[in-house]
């Protein structure tokens, strides 16, 4: 619309000299009119499309869709790792200490600490080598091993 | 070059742990609800119970091998694995280049990033010197490369 007014007026400059006086309003007025609803539209778009609302309905969830593994402070990687230690049966009755020996302070036999580890693997969702799994033998160690995999360090 | 471990050499109870696990994770594909897994667990691990005090180092090889054949004749044939471990469906899915790949890149390249480029050489060049700080200076005839 706009487009061919000033395209009128461009032509009209051209041929009727008696009708330029006008065009100037008439090209100003419609460029106001365009520009507010350049404004409105964009409004509608910006409400419609915040990432809360999905096809203009609220979502209820916050947090983005993530495939990668979430950094966790190294406290709350403690908190899980002692909790799984407390999980295991005969873990669940003794004094728990991030510094005690499975083998010497805690009398587990080696299998027992297979089925440790294997609960910390669940936990954590990767898998822990036994080569590496055979030198973890204090939560201390579980817990720094666990934070290096996941990159995160105080 | 006897530093370097020899891959592959593993104690007796080592073979026996690794035995564990993995008939474990076997057991854990047979079985997915968590209770009757958990029952079988305990079976299982009565019967490595009831060998463990083998004294005889013959019969606990036998029973070792006995075990791995076993574990080979009832292995499932869709194991369940973890996300990123060796099977799973993000097995290497994210490759992380290693650090020494940015020393390689062309001058133009660096230019880019001019900033980091200097904190790094800064950084390889306090890192040299903490090294020798430890360890003493390098020997020239050490040098590989």
């Amino acid at each position: 619309m706009a487009a061919a007014k000033i395209g009128r007026s461009a032509l009209s400059g051209l041929f009727r000299k008696s009708t330029t006086y006008k065009t100037p309003v008439a090209c100003r007025l419609s460029t106001v009119a365009l520009r507010q609803k350049f404004n409105t539209v964009n409004v509608a778009f910006k409400t419609y499309s915040t990432p809360n609302l999905q096809n203009g309905v609220q979502s209820q969830r916050k947090q983005p869709f993530t495939c990668g593994t979430q950094s966790k402070p190294i406290e709350e990687i403690e908190e899980r790792v002692l909790k799984v230690c407390k999980g295991y049966d005969k873990l669940s009755c003794a004094k728990l200490t991030v510094e005690s020996h499975f083998m010497n302070d805690l009398g587990l036999d080696s299998l027992d600490h297979v089925e440790v580890i294997m609960a910390m693997e669940d936990e954590f969702g990767f898998e822990i080598p036994d080569g590496d799994a055979e030198r973890l033998v204090r939560p201390k160690d579980i817990i720094q091993y666990i934070a290096d995999k996941e990159d995160i360090y105080e | 070059m006897a530093n370097i471990p020899l891959l592959g050499l593993k104690s007796h109870s080592q073979r026996v742990c690794s035995l564990y696990k993995r008939a474990l994770r076997n057991l854990e594909a047979y079985y997915d609800r968590r209770d009757v897994y958990r029952y079988q667990a305990v079976l299982l691990r009565d019967r490595f119970n009831s060998h463990a005090k083998e004294t005889d180092m013959r019969k606990a090889v036998q029973l070792l091998e006995e075990g791995e054949q076993e574990l080979f004749s009832v292995i499932h044939p869709i194991p369940r694995n973890f996300a990123t471990s060796q099977g799973g469906v993000a097995y290497e899915r994210v490759v992380t280049p290693p650090d020494w790949i940015l020393d390689y890149w062309h001058p133009l390249e660096k230019a880019h990033y001019p900033e980091y480029f200097k904190r790094r050489e800064q950084r390889k060049k306090e890192f040299v010197a903490m090294w020798e700080k430890e360890y003493g200076p390098a020997d020239k005839k050490d040098e590989k490369h």
